[in-house]
């Protein structure tokens, strides 16, 4: 009884990280242990969403663009905002996401012993993940790859040049699978260091203790304004790894449908230059639209017939626009050109198909 | 005075409530055991250990024996296992060393050192250690020189990397100087043994530092001259991004064993301080009437009675520090929790993961709190 007193309340008190570790080992152990089949049943968790009349959304507790808590201790960045999308879609109110910021290794541990009902936390989806029943892989938000930052003192110009560097990467993560497969295929000696805590991580590279940092290329082009000379770091070239940053929820098949079809919502939006400004314009004057827009808005289009065999309020996808807004408008809100990431959707792989990107909106009909 | 001793409870009695408190822990377990199973084969999983076999993948910071992303899960395992022993072993032999002598602070002459030790315990004692870890890490890493401006010292260098320092390679003929060692300290133990009889029968005390201490060192030096060892030293060397050569002790290993050090240094200090001050005044001055030098009755007349005094405390402490070992994961290093915790997001096997990692440190705990409560068995049998 001692220890396990003294452990927590060290945890409490410092190491966000850590205690959730072990309020996740508690959840798992009690999921495990208590639940009852857990098979993916077709709007099960759907229900449970309607019936507790708010959606449990885990996303990264301190990560610039994508998530970081403002002034008021609410979640802002690219990711919450498909947290927001997805209440907005099924409880037509994107204010009833409860977002809750949490460490990489216990997301997916928290969505499977059903702690959460989604997470949009920048997870890759890999073969081996989605195989595991306990969670499904959604919709892509965002087209990523793994990356070097190095200080640019080094004069490091290209990642061949980093035989026998020393590269930090967060603890668990995909990142050191990749790490290794990269080195290993090209038969350059490194040094790893995982580190879980990311301020020590960080601490870690801008103190020169690791010469590399590791991560995906928008992570650090995020992390790198942490430190408190941006323009001292260099994102090499290469990138090493496919990462597609994927929405998870737990398994059930209306979840998946209403986040994923939600999601194209946001992207024909998006195609169609719909924001959450004009949609009210846009309605109003609904049968001067295109055809495709018409089946999205309108009250006999094929949304409205959607909403009634998934369940989710009739003018869902107005919801998701009006209140979240398109696609390409949240990215820029987030991190385009007017925000320290000046991320150039544009000319990413992030643009619309039309554009020459991969994003590619799904007919809604 | 014995006191009379109490008698055994009545066996007559039926334990009901120990029968009924057995069912239900057998129930429950039952229960939560086939649920386990239940659930598992409902989600389509099936528990079991052949995963243990495929390729890690990943790699680690420092690993004891030679390991590489191809090996198997198991043997990354084996890594973090043994990781987390020589951090265990190292911040246990810190705590102690620093717990005795904060102990003997507490309670010595010196009214300084009883401020200092009590500062000391009282501000390790109620910071938690894991913001003790972060702050002595973070603080290090930025205040140590980087790797290209690292300090050194007689082939050592420091900096916010690691610890550098030069090794032995090790050639066949260092077998001989081994063996002659090993040889002179069997010389020594025989020695002290015939020394302790002699002391038994005379009365006299012979020094017995004086005459090992020579033998000791002399037989290896003339081991190596026979055998014309060729001492070849690998030298820690700085080439492109770091030191290639020698061995490396890592920063975070340097800063969790310290940390460790510190945070239970303070409490095993209390619980020596405690066990000291339980030993009654009159046996210290019993042993000055008798001519022993306060050094001499510390070391034989109370140090002993602590020992008895403080062992089931003390191997509380030392089970908790091994478990506190695994904060390691917050700074990277490559402990059993974080090879294990990496391991549960590649191979999406919690359940297996969770109980080889407790397996594991119950494994650890248990052998620790045996191997004490064998000691206080038998240190028990002087005290009637």
């Amino acid at each position: 009884m001692y220890t396990c007193r003294e452990r927590s309340s060290s945890y409490v008190n410092f190491g966000n990280k850590l205690m959730t570790s072990l309020k996740v080992t508690a959840l798992c152990a009690t999921a495990a242990l208590l639940v009852t089949g857990s098979t993916a049943v077709a709007g099960q968790v759907m229900d449970d969403i309607k019936s507790s009349d708010e959606l449990v959304c885990l996303v990264n507790p301190k990560s610039p663009g994508f998530s970081v808590p403002d002034s008021q201790g609410v979640f802002q960045g690219f990711n919450t905002d498909f947290c927001r999308m997805a209440a907005a879609a099924i409880l037509g109110d994107a204010s009833k996401a409860d977002i809750r910021g949490i460490g990489f290794s216990d997301s997916m541990k928290t969505i499977v012993a059903g702690g959460a009902h989604m997470a949009s936390r920048s997870i890759t989806a890999t073969g081996t993940r989605d195989a595991d029943a306990g969670m499904a892989f959604v919709a892509t938000t965002f087209y990523d790859g793994q990356g070097f930052m190095v200080p640019s003192a080094l004069g490091v110009s290209s990642a061949s040049q980093l035989s026998g560097a020393t590269v930090c990467a967060e603890d668990g993560s995909t990142t050191l699978l990749t790490l290794a497969d990269w080195f290993g295929d090209h038969k350059i000696e490194y040094r790893v260091e995982n580190i879980a805590d990311k301020t020590a991580r960080l601490e870690a590279f801008f103190s020169g203790k690791c010469d590399v940092y590791a991560s995906d290329i928008t992570a650090l082009n995020s992390d790198r304004l942490l430190s408190d000379t941006p323009d001292a770091f260099t994102i090499l070239p290469e990138v090493i790894s496919a990462e597609p940053l994927t929405l998870v929820t737990q398994p059930d098949q209306d979840l998946e449908a209403a986040v994923f079809w939600a999601f194209q919502v946001m992207l024909n939006a998006d195609k169609y230059d719909i924001t959450s400004e004009n949609i009210d314009a846009i309605t109003a004057d609904i049968s001067a639209q295109p055809k495709a827009v018409r089946r999205m808005f309108a009250q006999d289009g094929a949304t409205a017939d959607m909403a009634t065999k998934l369940g989710l309020p009739a003018d869902w996808a107005y919801q998701v626009v009006k209140q979240v807004g398109s696609y390409g408008e949240v990215f820029d809100h987030h991190l385009g050109a007017e925000t320290p990431f000046k991320l150039d959707r544009a000319n990413s792989v992030n643009a619309d198909f039309a554009d020459g990107g991969l994003m590619y909106a799904y007919p809604i009909r | 005075m014995i006191p009379p001793r109490l008698p055994p409870p009545d066996r007559k009695i039926l334990p009901v409530w120990d029968i009924f408190a057995t069912a239900v822990v057998v129930l429950l377990i039952a229960f939560a055991v086939n649920n386990v199973i239940t659930n598992m084969s409902l989600a389509g999983a099936t528990p079991g250990f052949g995963f243990l076999w495929q390729n890690a993948g990943f790699d680690v910071s420092e690993a004891l024996i030679p390991y590489s992303p191809e090996n198997g899960y198991y043997r990354v395992i084996i890594v973090g296992l043994l990781n987390t022993l020589l951090l265990a072993v190292v911040s246990l032999v810190l705590a102690t060393a620093l717990g005795l002598l904060i102990g003997l602070m507490a309670v010595g002459p010196s009214p300084i050192g009883r401020i200092a030790a009590s500062g000391y315990v009282e501000v390790f004692r109620n910071l938690p250690k894991l913001l003790i870890l972060l702050i002595l890490f973070v603080t290090a890493v930025n205040e140590l020189p980087h790797v290209r401006s690292a300090v050194g010292f007689g082939g050592f260098y420091l900096s916010n990397r690691s610890l550098y320092f030069p090794t032995l390679v090790f050639t066949p003929q260092i077998w001989g100087v081994l063996a002659s060692m090993g040889g002179a300290i069997l010389l020594a133990l025989l020695m002290q043994s015939r020394l302790k009889q002699h002391r038994i029968k005379t009365g006299k005390a012979l020094p017995m530092l004086g005459a090992c201490v020579p033998c000791v060192l002399l037989l290896p030096v003339l081991g190596a001259w026979v055998l014309d060892v060729q001492w070849v030293w690998s030298l820690p060397e700085f080439a492109g991004f770091d030191y290639k050569g020698g061995l490396r002790l890592s920063l975070q290993f340097i800063v969790i064993a310290l940390t460790l050090g510190l945070y239970h240094g303070a409490q095993i200090g209390e619980v020596i301080r405690g066990g000291i001050e339980a030993v009654p005044s009159g046996q210290g001055e019993a042993a000055q009437a008798l001519g022993l030098s306060r050094g001499q009755a510390l070391r034989l007349i109370i140090l002993p009675q602590v020992v008895r005094i403080i062992l089931p405390s003390m191997s509380n402490q030392y089970v908790n520090l091994i478990k506190n070992t695994s904060v390691a994961i917050a700074v990277g290093y490559a402990d059993l929790m974080s090879v294990a915790g990496t391991i549960i997001n590649q191979s999406f096997r919690p359940l297996e993961m969770m109980l080889i990692t407790m397996g594991m440190y119950l494994v650890i705990c248990l052998s620790v709190t045996m191997m004490l409560n064998r000691m206080n068995e038998r240190l028990r049998l002087a005290q009637h």
